[in-house]
């Protein structure tokens, strides 16, 4: 609003409320959206956080993630969406997404998890990190109070998931870590009504609240941003090796795990980055964990590099596959070859993707149809 | 050299709450000195020419420990006194939540000086980013494009991060994203917040309640930890405000059995970093300090910082 605007509200009769919330971003809510009445804004959740610890001088130390926030009474945690009161730390979250779409599973994106099929997905305010290209700050950057957020609890992602028949929940746009609680009870409520949870994340989570969360997901998509900790320090503002030490542990639980690296050019696309990477990832994950290299364009506080020349990125794939990984793909290239699955064994086209759309599926239960190569993923 | 003004109310009754006509006769007596005007309009417009006129609170420790309602309405009867028209005054906060919990009257449409929170919806946040340093912020449109210049009025008071909230670490409170800003005792964040072109620009006066101080345990308030200093801390120099602000904490801490600030881990580096952006003078060695003492007459003498 504009001065003149706002010193004309003189006459305009408006009556300034208590509000908790502006109306900034345009809310990332399709036609859903209109299956709920946003009506006035809400209250913040004010629901009690899990993984934290009182401190003995007072204040608490938030155990959600490597951050560890030691938060004194009324302030927040890196996050802005745990605050402290009166050393109850609560999550001003739980129940109020600001995001909620029904997407491809692709878009995730999931090439190996039950491809084809749909993913209600959602996303609270905030994130604890803050990548400098990241494509959703206008949510992930944000505290609750300046997003629109609606009232849903846990029970009612659940219903709506059944309603609108899509098989998987998706917690996702933002960092669904920071919504923990809210995403460990759609899980575990949706489970019990046969429907699978995905959780797409940066990995920067605490090894504890990793392993209770596990058993009550299906699939986690981890955005390995680089394979450079300075990196990790200077456009994440966050930490590499807490993000490796979860996806070794996400391995060894037995998830099924998919692996995203954004190519920012001039950042982390050299060719020997490319090579750390995938060695990194087949040694430590394996040959066969899915890993996407996505196309980047200009956004938030890197719109002074130009999109990822799809050289580039053809350039990450073929490196990726001479250190040996078997299922490499390329995102944010419509109809290029490297978004579709190739049998590593006979080189059968196995998945044809367009976008996300799929438009040929030659599996047989999870075997090549040619050469009966198992093909790792949920099918 | 900048200057800096502390002021002490030594009425009949200390440690106290001060009312609306005390805060008023600190506030005279310090834009007299501060402006070297004996003119108070004239003093006034020294610092604050014309237009609108902003008023930053600090309103998280809610009614307990927020800037009082009687300091802002003194400050607005003075500015009215110099000219400007009561409802070209903006109280302000980040929520409508905190200033009506800290006791103001929220006001956007009726007659008087208005007072709203930047989540309010008639108000917001700016579409562009502003940048200093690693700080990139969505700036409050109150501030970027409501007010003309604006008047810093936080409380001094610890801070479990920052080691010292005062001036500075109140414009945290016109940015969107105050929690990213905290890691390393908020240095050189605090700085660079308030190097932010439309902080920077519009700022022209802090003046920092200084009459109960939460000496520790803050920025939340901690009644264990309660002095009075019953003073207020002016200048137009947002950095030489807070070092002696820094300085009245640090005695407060020593007399009361705390350790410095720096031993207790938060040290408060933000300071010097503000000064190598040129935002204003650091080092109290380069500071003119004139220390008022008020009594409830209103007749003045000099005193001296730290009793």
């Amino acid at each position: 609003m504009k001065r003149r605007t706002f010193m004309s509200c003189l006459g305009c009769g408006a009556v300034a409320t208590v509000a908790t919330q502006t109306r900034l971003f345009p809310p990332v809510i399709n036609s859903l959206q209109n299956a709920f009445a946003l009506g006035e804004p809400k209250e913040l959740s004010s629901m009690e956080a899990r993984h934290y610890k009182k401190l003995p001088a007072g204040g608490i130390e938030c155990g959600i993630c490597p951050r560890h926030c030691q938060v004194t009474d009324l302030e927040r945690g890196y996050c802005g969406s745990r605050e402290n009161q009166g050393d109850v730390y609560r999550t001003l979250v739980y129940g109020k997404p600001c995001s909620l779409n029904i997407d491809p599973i692709e878009k995730k994106p999931f090439f190996h998890f039950y491809p084809g099929t749909q993913a209600l997905s959602l996303a609270t305010a905030g994130c604890n990190v803050n990548c400098k290209f990241c494509q959703n700050w206008e949510i992930s950057q944000s505290r609750p109070e300046q997003t629109e957020n609606i009232d849903l609890s846990p029970q009612a992602v659940v219903d709506l998931a059944v309603q609108r028949q899509t098989p998987n929940i998706a917690y996702t746009y933002s960092e669904p870590t920071i919504f923990f609680e809210y995403m460990y009870d759609i899980a575990e409520a949706g489970h019990k009504h046969g429907l699978r949870s995905v959780m797409v994340t940066g990995g920067y989570i605490e090894q504890e609240p990793l392993r209770l969360l596990i058993p009550h997901l299906d699939a986690i998509k981890v955005d390995l941003k680089s394979i450079r900790e300075d990196y990790y320090k200077t456009i994440v503002n966050g930490e590499l090796k807490p993000v490796l030490d979860r996806l070794v542990q996400m391995k060894k639980s037995g998830i099924w795990l998919e692996i995203v690296t954004l190519v920012v050019p001039t950042l982390n696309d050299t060719d020997a980055e490319f090579r750390d990477l995938a060695n990194w990832v087949k040694v430590n994950l394996g040959a066969d964990v899915p890993l996407h290299f996505s196309q980047f364009y200009p956004q938030y506080l890197l719109k002074n590099l130009p999109p990822t020349p799809q050289a580039t990125l053809e350039k990450a794939y073929a490196i990726a596959r001479s250190e040996g990984m078997q299922y490499v793909y390329l995102g944010n290239l419509p109809g290029h070859p490297t978004e579709s699955t190739y049998c590593p064994q006979c080189n059968a086209m196995l998945i044809e993707r367009k976008g996300y759309r799929i438009t040929q599926q030659n599996l047989v239960g999870n075997h090549c149809p040619k050469c009966q190569q198992v093909i790792p993923g949920r099918f | 050299m900048s200057k800096v003004v502390v002021v002490k109310y030594i009425g009949d009754q200390r440690n106290r709450p001060l009312t609306q006509s005390e805060y008023k006769m600190l506030l005279t007596a310090a834009l007299h000195t501060l402006s070297g005007q004996s003119d108070l309009a004239a003093a006034a417009r020294r610092y604050l020419p014309g237009g609108v006129v902003g008023m930053k609170t600090n309103c998280l420790a809610h009614r307990l420990n927020s800037t009082p309602l009687a300091l802002a309405d003194a400050l607005t009867a003075i500015l009215v006194s110099a000219g400007f028209k009561e409802k070209d005054v903006v109280v302000w906060e980040r929520s409508n939540r905190e200033l009506a919990s800290a006791g103001f009257t929220l006001n956007v449409s009726g007659a008087g000086r208005r007072c709203v929170g930047t989540d309010a919806n008639v108000t917001g946040y700016s579409d562009e980013f502003h940048s200093s340093g690693e700080v990139n912020s969505l700036v409050s449109r109150i501030l970027t494009e409501i007010v003309d210049v604006n008047v810093n009025v936080p409380v001094l008071k610890d801070h479990s991060v920052a080691g010292l909230s005062a001036g500075m670490k109140n414009m945290y409170g016109a940015i969107n994203n105050p929690n990213k800003y905290h890691g390393n005792n908020c240095d050189p964040y605090c700085a660079h917040v308030n190097n932010l072109e439309s902080i920077k620009s519009k700022n022209r006066l802090t003046v920092i309640d200084a009459v109960r101080v939460q000496y520790n345990g803050g920025p939340g308030y901690a009644e264990d930890y309660l002095a009075y200093y019953n003073g207020l801390v002016i200048s137009d120099d947002p950095v030489a405000a807070d070092r002696i602000g820094f300085e009245i904490l640090e005695h407060l801490r020593a007399i009361n059995g705390q350790p410095t600030l720096e031993r207790a881990g938060r040290p408060v580096r933000y300071l010097a970093s503000a000064e190598k952006l040129g935002l204003g003078i650091a080092d109290i060695n380069k500071i003119e300090l004139r220390v008022i003492m008020i009594d409830k007459n209103g007749r003045e003498s000099a005193g001296e910082l730290l009793e």
